[in-house]
């Protein structure tokens, strides 16, 4: 019998991504195979030649537009608005609440040479002060909370590119101690040049449109974005007549303590995960039935990645399906792992597992279905999100349409 | 926090501070702001520094070369609080060890670094290697590498209660039983451009311009350092002769304010208490980096648990570290006044939050 108030339910999910504002573009846009990745020169710095997904247009909020509100901060604060709406309840409803917000970059869209050439003159400079103070990530989950006037526990999380989901497996943790009675969840990153520059240092950018898991993949492109998921436990839910869009079903966190920037080759820690991740939630690997890859491309994490689905899902009856979605957005960092939660959610909702694009040469692992070519149309009851960073960090999150 | 589950203990503590490299508890001594000599600056500058060491002198096999030095302080700190544990890694399972580390900054030396290495070779000629060494969460990874942990790694912060957060974080991973045995970190470096965010918004303390005693000082002296301590929930002590409890922890809560901080507070302590407020031998200070003379939170401690009760005041050098201090606050409290029994760890950021944490110390 389903214990009601230790179960984690998603009543509401927001996000901003280079579709525009809300799961409808999103869902508008993936469906259609649309892609976002836009390929430009001397776009984010001289000498940039690369492919970007942007975020065009974001509304003009009074707060959000503050000096102390950094891209990221902005990002965020729109998403986490547009899950309080998905939810159906005003922000008074989130009083109390706590936040989970996650990001990599903080404020350092903000910010620039000039402050580590001489910082006083910056700081003197109109406004400095103030960019400055959106620097630590931190202050993501206080821009969110100072906006909406929330007040339950803030945290901000930074595990490199697996800090999006690691928020929302941490908020869970959190809501069934009874640390707030919801969550607002998520993660925000911005493009910067700060990051585009280090990961062309590391020679990780394709400079085309990327092409996860192919066999002549060349690297990631990166994107931008904020996903929030509103989290409270069934009971609190029902209590409220709110409408339940999934169930959190199982989350789990791993470390490869292997290397700062590569994945350990076989991909052991992400396995691992995906096999605690399917013990928390009572599943087997023949229940779960399509994987949101991490996915980004690169040579290293595409093979260390394909021998974890190889490992975790070995003994199920069928090769696994799996995608990466950031073939149509580019990889969000911080907020990717957020961003593809709630694009793993609408793939449950909708009943429809969205292919990679642009894959014509999959890499060979026999277990896995790399999904390709046209969305198939399926009822989908349990998927699987799969994020990881450097620094080894990993983690998975199991969402389910129902209870099981 | 869920209450009346097994409390989690520490059991381990190590240390990177201007005391040096320590594990267990410090003997603290006087300790006055150090003249920073890592940049120039139109004058004396003071801060509580971390004097130089070689790390490898201190954890044999360690190699720091190009990690921020906050990755650095952290695998020194980690290494010499598991130490202090008595904790032998090739007898456990590191899949079942988390690494939970608060910072503010982050590697924001390296951060300079990287924006230094763009001016001067511009955006397309930045170092592969610095890059990935400015993420705010290279120092706790470079734990779970060096001591081969696989279990969960995570990096929060809070602008005022970053280490409060880590902990009861960590506390909720073993309950939760996603963990055995975790490693909480927290702490921060200070760089040229944080110190100059400090005194460009006018917070610094007369005493970081001049040789005044820090107890008369008002502002806040910047500082830095690391402090790591061990968790274990309790009854797996018992599994390892010669372990020690440092405190037991019972449940705790922190969140952002709206209210005035003596109503969030009472409010939050009777939640975690399900309405009954205990004796309490000892309430145990902490800061968010306000003066340590006119902090609010000793006169909330007093209001919160009644006059008798002996108040630890916030450590000058762990209110320094702002957010991530809760900690070195929790420490060096244990080790200046040898006290045991039921305390209340209770930090304010006067309207802007507060945290609370049941202790029971040895």
């Amino acid at each position: 019998m389903t214990d009601t108030h230790k179960t984690v339910v998603v009543t509401g999910v927001g996000i901003v991504s280079p579709y525009g504002i809300g799961m409808d573009c999103l869902q508008a846009g993936m469906l259609s195979g649309q892609s976002c990745l836009v390929r430009t020169k001397d776009d984010w710095f001289p000498g940039f030649d690369g492919t970007t997904a942007r975020v065009c247009g974001l509304p003009s909020m009074a707060d959000a537009s503050r000096p102390e509100f950094s891209r990221t901060d902005q990002l965020a604060v729109i998403a986490a608005q547009d899950a309080m709406a998905s939810s159906g309840c005003d922000s008074s409803t989130f009083r109390e609440a706590g936040i989970a917000m996650a990001s990599t970059l903080g404020g350092l869209t903000e910010i620039d040479t000039g402050i580590a050439k001489d910082p006083g003159p910056w700081y003197r400079r109109p406004g400095g002060l103030s960019r400055a103070a959106s620097y630590p990530f931190a202050h993501v989950a206080d821009a969110v909370g100072n906006h909406f006037g929330i007040r339950g526990p803030r945290c901000a999380i930074s595990v490199a590119c697996a800090s999006g989901a690691m928020a929302i497996a941490l908020a869970a943790n959190m809501l069934l101690d009874g640390a707030a009675p919801m969550f607002l969840a998520g993660g925000s990153d911005p493009l910067c040049a700060f990051t585009l520059s280090g990961f062309n240092s590391l020679q990780a950018l394709d400079p085309n449109p990327c092409t996860p898991f192919d066999q002549n993949r060349k690297g990631t492109n990166l994107g931008e974005g904020s996903a929030v998921l509103v989290l409270e436990t069934l009971a609190a839910a029902t209590a409220r007549s709110a409408k339940v869009l999934a169930v959190l079903r199982g989350w789990a966190m791993t470390n490869d303590a292997f290397h700062t920037t590569a994945p350990q080759k076989e991909g052991s820690g992400l396995a691992d995960c995906i096999r605690l991740s399917m013990e928390m939630a009572q599943v087997s690997g023949d229940d779960i039935g399509y994987v949101n890859a991490h996915g980004t491309g690169t040579p290293l994490n595409d093979s260390a990645e394909a021998n974890a689905y190889e490992t975790a899902f070995r003994g199920r009856n069928r090769p696994i399906p799996v995608s990466s979605t950031k073939s149509y957005l580019g990889h969000c960092l911080g907020a990717a792992g957020a961003v593809e939660a709630a694009i793993t959610i609408m793939a449950i909702r909708s009943g429809a597992l969205i292919p990679t694009l642009r894959l014509t040469n999959p890499i060979e692992s026999p277990g896995v279905d790399w999904l390709r070519g046209k969305v198939k149309r399926q009822p989908l009851p349990l998927a699987m999100s799969a994020s990881s960073g450097f620094g080894g960090n990993n983690t998975v999150l199991i969402f389910g349409s129902g209870l099981s | 926090m869920t209450p009346n589950l097994p409390p989690i203990a520490i059991t381990g503590i190590g240390s990177v501070s201007p005391y040096g490299p320590l594990a267990g508890l410090i003997q603290p001594g006087p300790l006055e702001p150090a003249a920073i000599t890592g940049w120039t600056s139109a004058g004396e500058r003071r801060a509580f520094l971390v004097p130089p060491f070689r790390p490898a002198a201190v954890v044999p096999g360690l190699n720091t070369r190009r990690l921020d030095r906050l990755s650095a302080w952290a695998l020194v700190a980690s290494s010499l609080a598991l130490k202090d544990a008595g904790i032998e890694l090739n007898s456990i399972d590191r899949s079942r060890v988390a690494v939970v580390f608060a910072t503010i900054f982050g590697c924001v030396e390296l951060t300079e670094a990287f924006y230094l290495s763009a001016a001067a070779n511009g955006w397309n000629g930045t170092d592969p290697i610095t890059f990935p060494e400015t993420l705010a969460s290279a120092p706790a990874s470079h734990v779970s590498m060096f001591h081969g942990l696989r279990g969960p790694n995570i990096t929060v912060s809070n602008k005022y209660f970053g280490g409060e957060s880590a902990m009861l974080q960590a506390a909720c991973l073993l309950r939760h039983g996603q963990a055995d045995l975790a490693i909480v970190l927290a702490g921060d470096a200070l760089s040229r451009s944080t110190y100059a965010w400090y005194e460009e918004a006018d917070l610094l303390s007369p005493a970081c311009y001049n040789s005044h005693p820090v107890s008369e000082a008002e502002g806040f002296i910047p500082a830095e350092g690391v402090a790591a301590v061990v968790l274990e929930p309790s009854d797996r002590i018992n599994l390892r002769p010669n372990a020690r409890t440092y405190a037991r922890i019972s449940s705790g809560l922190w969140a952002a304010g709206g209210e005035p901080a003596e109503i969030i507070c009472q409010k939050i302590i009777r939640q975690m208490l399900g309405g009954s407020v205990p004796s309490f031998c000892t309430a145990i200070c902490s800061g968010n980096g306000a003066p340590c003379a006119t902090s609010p939170t000793a006169t909330l401690a007093h209001e919160i648990v009644g006059e008798g009760v002996a108040i630890i005041h916030p450590n000058a050098y762990a209110q320094g570290l702002a957010g991530s201090g809760a900690l070195f606050h929790l420490i060096l409290a244990s080790s200046s006044a040898r006290v045991s029994g039921p305390a209340l760890f209770l930090g304010t950021a006067r309207n802007n939050g507060f945290a609370a944490i049941l202790l029971e110390l040895s």
